[in-house]
């Protein structure tokens, strides 16, 4: 308990050192979105603007305006601004590789990274990162399809039960088991991406191999971690959601942005803490440990011999011992 | 003494006059090609050596709060019915005695088998596969899927076994492997005014639930289960094959069904219940009678959970309300029940008595193609074990097919040929029960934040299919399944509601009450609706009818354009420093309507200025555009058709309003849903992938 109380209030304090890259990920995640959403946006301009029908959207928000916007022809095909959605997404997805390696690497700095240190990171991580995230991608695609082809045949066969509520149980058990088994795969590649970052590994395979021993290795407690992160999550957007409803009047469009944005925000801290954790981790169980190597005594009547400590990319070198003449 | 003699006198006379002008008149009318002269059945001719009492149709009133019979009862069914559970197959036996009261003498009976519509080469799965269908799409072919009904022997009483006279005829489409429908020629007509008896041995296999019959898993619905007789009707037998669109069409009568179920099913049915007898063989067998009803449909699952306490005090006499539901649905027993209690009130308050004194209303089984089904006193709803209170499917479903009992169940219009009748007033009806009940703007959905209502449902389903088909088509004619839906259900309710701003929403209720109490229990068919409107409204409505009805036009208007400038603008452009919003300064406003669908009617329009003055103007709509001119003080700052909001069949409300200066309000609202789940979206991606 412990233990996992230090990884994550350690992630906890890495998150809240380095408040302004949530900052950052949010504005992108924005402006993306506001471009993804100008399609969409200038569609139901063309239908809403000028007529009194589009009122019953504002007080209130009555769905019949809403499918009938969609069925305008002037509105046009909803693949459209889907597309540019899915676009955008994608974008933001591209985004995160990005500038993840700058992140990982601020997180382990004790010192306010500069902003050229994580564009640096950033830059030299890049091709790493997708790699990793091609093997990730096989991984959990692999995983998935396994485990969303098994729960499809389970609810099925449940399906078949005359006990209703049979195939919802098994659906939200599966879920929860294939919840629980990507979230292992999540730790795995966390541990892979802090590890190729911050042990400058350029050999991504290496990075995937000391992440996958390691998240076995820490299993129970990361699990533990990463799971209580999700359930925080999961209250941020109920949470949201809810006030949104309740306390954000039918016509208020600013203050419904506001809330909006303020879960957004909100939503992207416990991805950052679990990432804040797997740094954690990998800082106090990864790290190759080195043994500040005791001088040696010379014999009094042998000559004395230097020993040079072994060089480690994150222990400064250790002065030799003083000879003794 | 001399009483006596006169009581034994009269009614022997009377019955020796009556048999001699029945026979005259057969033989004076001209017999069919081919028939024998045509025989009136006695009683004791019949193979079972009836009496002439029993030959007739009973004139019970066992299952109705009514001294008399309420209909002219053509048939009287009497099955004997056995299921087999563990193979879905039901094997009976039926006795069906035909009054015939056609006043001409028939030769020949045609026979509804409609379990054969479920076989991949009959019209029924065709039209599926080819137009859609309500719940299956038939994209392979299984095994369960297979639905059959054989006559395994019919035997004429005084004619003999004619089974090898049988032939299935395709009246609709010539589509030889339909066996929907199966003809009888007879060796001698019946003649007017007399009975004639069937005895029919038949065998069915039900198949996994479609169109509203079979099982599924332990569950079976029995709809459509039995060979029925065609109707008679204008003069000639109305008995169509079985299409993927149409319903049913039947005559009133008596049924008195036996079923034999295994011990442990639990059983509903149409009408009321008077026997039960548990058998040696692990099975039991229930008893039921129905009087004035044209249909008999039951169920068996041997888990509902029954509820049957509930009595509704109609203006004839209580009313059993039993419900049947699913264990799982149990917690909302209480909202069927108060639907079912709510809708009952209102029609009986709204368009006259239910005179039937049980209702049963049936939660089907989860998966199953059964909810949302009609059948005389019997109805399947819809629901799911989660159901959030806001969301009203279940009293939707149940006030829908509470209300057939009136238009599909009473009146019972022909449903292959005037579907609009049953399943098109059905909806209008529901609207206004429903708004009734759950509110205008709610009826359907009141759920977070977001609200629809059921008048919005049923214009959303009809312009989704807005000019393709005319109200007046036939059920089977349709162009596909989504233009029969958006017809008959959509446009009805959207033209019956638009009447009501015609004629007045009084007036439109004391019409439908006029036509459900002069034609229950009638087969009306669509001019005997329309001529009851014009009737009670006393207008001429042909020119909305013809249109509405019978025509495909499409009601779209447009506030085309808006406009306001100074009247004296060259002057104002001179003066300097003059203010440009001056309140003195004098604008020629303008506005343009456009009616840009075929359908002409005549249509208000409401100008709003920016002094608050509202102005409004009438537009017979006859030429394609008009435009309307004011000088005022003032800038025209909208204008809107239809300012009460009394027509519910345009195409397009977007249009009907324009306002001179643009307000991005409401398209900022959605945008922002949309940006939010575009983030959110964006944020769960790059939380799983990276």
């Amino acid at each position: 308990m412990i233990e996992n109380r230090g990884l994550l209030s350690s992630g906890w304090a890495m998150v809240t050192h380095n408040k302004r890259y949530i900052f950052w990920f949010w504005l992108l995640n924005m402006t993306l979105a506001e471009f993804g959403t100008a399609a969409f946006r200038n569609q139901a301009h063309a239908v809403l603007d000028q007529s009194l029908y589009s009122d019953k959207l504002v007080h209130g928000f009555n769905l019949s305006v809403l499918i009938e916007m969609f069925a305008r022809p002037e509105f046009g095909p909803t693949k459209a601004p889907t597309m540019a959605t899915v676009y955008f997404i994608t974008l933001f997805f591209m985004a995160t590789a990005l500038f993840l390696p700058g992140v990982f690497q601020g997180y382990a700095s004790n010192y306010r990274l500069p902003r050229d240190e994580f564009f640096r990171t950033c830059g030299r991580n890049l091709w790493r990162f997708i790699r990793l995230l091609i093997v990730a991608g096989i991984v959990m695609g692999i995983v998935c399809g396994i485990l969303f082809g098994i729960q499809g045949a389970l609810t099925k066969k449940a399906g078949d039960s005359t006990n209703e509520l049979l195939s919802f149980e098994v659906q939200m058990i599966t879920l929860t088991i294939i919840f629980l088994v990507m979230t292992v795969v999540r730790v795995w590649f966390d541990l892979a991406e802090v590890d190729v970052v911050l042990s400058d590994q350029n050999a991504v395979r290496r990075s995937i191999a000391a992440g996958f021993r390691n998240a076995f290795a820490g299993l129970g407690r990361l699990l533990a971690d990463y799971v209580l992160i999700t359930i925080v999550a999961a209250f941020i957007l109920i949470g949201g959601l809810w006030a949104w409803m309740r306390l954000v009047p039918a016509s208020g469009v600013w203050g419904a942005f506001c809330v909006g944005q303020l879960t957004l925000l909100l939503l992207l801290i416990p991805r950052f803490w679990q990432r804040g954790v797997a740094v954690a981790y990998y800082q106090q169980r990864m790290l190759v440990p080195v043994v500040r190597p005791e001088p040696i005594m010379p014999e009094p009547v042998v000559a004395a011999v230097v020993v040079e400590p072994s060089p480690s990319p994150m222990i400064p070198n250790i002065p030799p011992a003083p000879q003794e003449s | 003494m001399k009483m006596r003699w006169l009581i034994v006198f009269f009614p022997v006379v009377s019955v020796i006059v009556i048999s001699l002008l029945v026979r005259e008149h057969a033989v004076n009318a001209a017999p069919p090609q081919g028939a024998a002269a045509p025989v009136a059945m006695s009683p004791k001719e019949s193979a079972s050596g009836k009496s002439p009492e029993e030959a007739a149709i009973p004139d019970t009133t066992l299952a109705i709060n009514s001294s008399t019979p309420m209909s002219q009862r053509v048939v009287h069914y009497e099955i004997d019915a056995h299921y087999d559970a563990a193979k879905h197959i039901v094997d009976g036996s039926e006795v069906l005695t035909y009054h015939n009261l056609t006043g001409q003498p028939l030769d020949h009976f045609p026979f509804h088998l409609y379990q054969n519509a479920f076989h991949p080469k009959a019209t029924w799965v065709r039209e599926a596969k080819l137009y859609g269908s309500r719940d299956t799409t038939y994209d392979k072919w299984e095994d369960k899927e297979y639905g059959s009904e054989e006559i395994k022997s019919i035997e004429v009483v005084g004619q003999g076994d004619l089974t090898s006279n049988l032939q299935f005829i395709q009246p609709d489409d010539g589509n030889k492997d339909d066996k929907t429908v199966v003809d009888l020629p007879l060796l001698k007509p019946i003649a007017p005014g007399a009975y004639v008896q069937f005895k029919i041995a038949f065998h069915e296999q039900l198949p996994e639930t479609q169109a509203r019959s079979g099982w599924k898993r332990d569950f079976v619905l029995g709809g459509q289960w039995f060979p029925k007789v065609g109707v008679w009707w204008h003069g000639a037998w109305n008995c169509h094959q079985y299409h993927a669109t149409t319903e049913f069409f039947a005559d009133f009568g008596v049924y008195d069904v036996k079923l034999t179920v295994p011990e442990f099913e639990v059983v509903g049915a149409s009408g009321v219940k008077i026997g039960e007898v548990n058998n040696s063989d692990q099975t039991k067998t229930l008893t039921y009678h129905g009087d004035d009803i044209h249909d008999f449909a039951w169920t068996a699952s041997p888990r509902y959970k029954v509820k049957d306490d509930g009595v509704f005090q109609g203006q004839m006499g209580p009313v059993r309300m039993i419900i049947l539901m699913q264990p799982a649905h149990w917690s909302q027993v209480g909202r069927h029940e108060k639907i079912l209690r709510e809708s009952l009130d209102h029609f009986e308050r709204w368009y006259g008595p239910y005179p039937y004194k049980t209702i049963t209303l049936v939660d089907p089984e989860p998966g199953s193609a059964a909810g949302g089904m009609e059948y005389p006193t019997f109805i399947t709803g819809d629901s799911n074990w989660f159901m959030p209170g806001g969301l009203h499917l279940p009293e939707l479903v149940v006030e829908h097919e509470f209300g057939h009992q009136y238009w599909y169940g009473m009146v019972a219009t022909n449903e292959f040929e005037d579907a609009w009748m049953d399943e098109g007033i059905n909806s209008y009806t529901e609207v206004k029960v429903l708004d009734s009940i759950l509110g205008e703007k709610t009826s359907v959905l009141n759920l977070a934040g977001a609200t629809l209502g059921d008048r919005e449902v049923q214009r959303l389903g009809y312009t989704s299919a807005a000019d393709l088909d005319s109200i007046a088509e036939k059920a089977y004619d349709y162009y596909n399944y989504n233009s029969y839906g958006g017809i008959t259900y959509g446009k009805t309710a959207s033209v019956l509601l638009t009447l009501e701003g015609v004629i007045g929403q009084e007036t439109m209720a004391r019409a439908m009450r006029a036509y459900f109490m002069r034609y229950r229990f009638t087969h009306p068919a669509k001019e005997d609706f329309l001529r009851t409107i014009e009737e009670v409204s006393g207008k001429d409505l042909r020119w909305y009818f013809n249109q509405a009805i019978y025509g495909t036009q499409v009601y779209d208007y447009e506030v085309i354009k808006l406009d306001s400038f100074p009247v004296n603008w060259y002057e104002d452009e001179k003066k300097a420093g003059k203010k440009k919003d001056d309140k003195s300064t004098v604008y020629q406003s303008t506005v343009w309507l456009h009616r840009k669908g075929d359908f002409v009617m005549p249509v208000e329009v409401q100008m709003i200025f920016d002094n608050g003055e509202k102005v409004r103007e009438h537009w017979d709509g006859q030429s394609r555009w008009t435009k309307f001119t004011y000088e005022k003080k003032a800038k025209v700052e909208s204008a809107e058709l239809d300012p009460d909001h009394t027509v519910h069949i345009d195409r397009n409300d977007f249009n009907d309003s324009q306002t001179a200066e643009p307000n991005g309000k409401p398209a900022r609202k959605v945008s922002n849903y949309w940006l939010f789940l575009t983030q959110w979206m964006a944020q769960f991606v790059a939380w799983w992938a990276v």
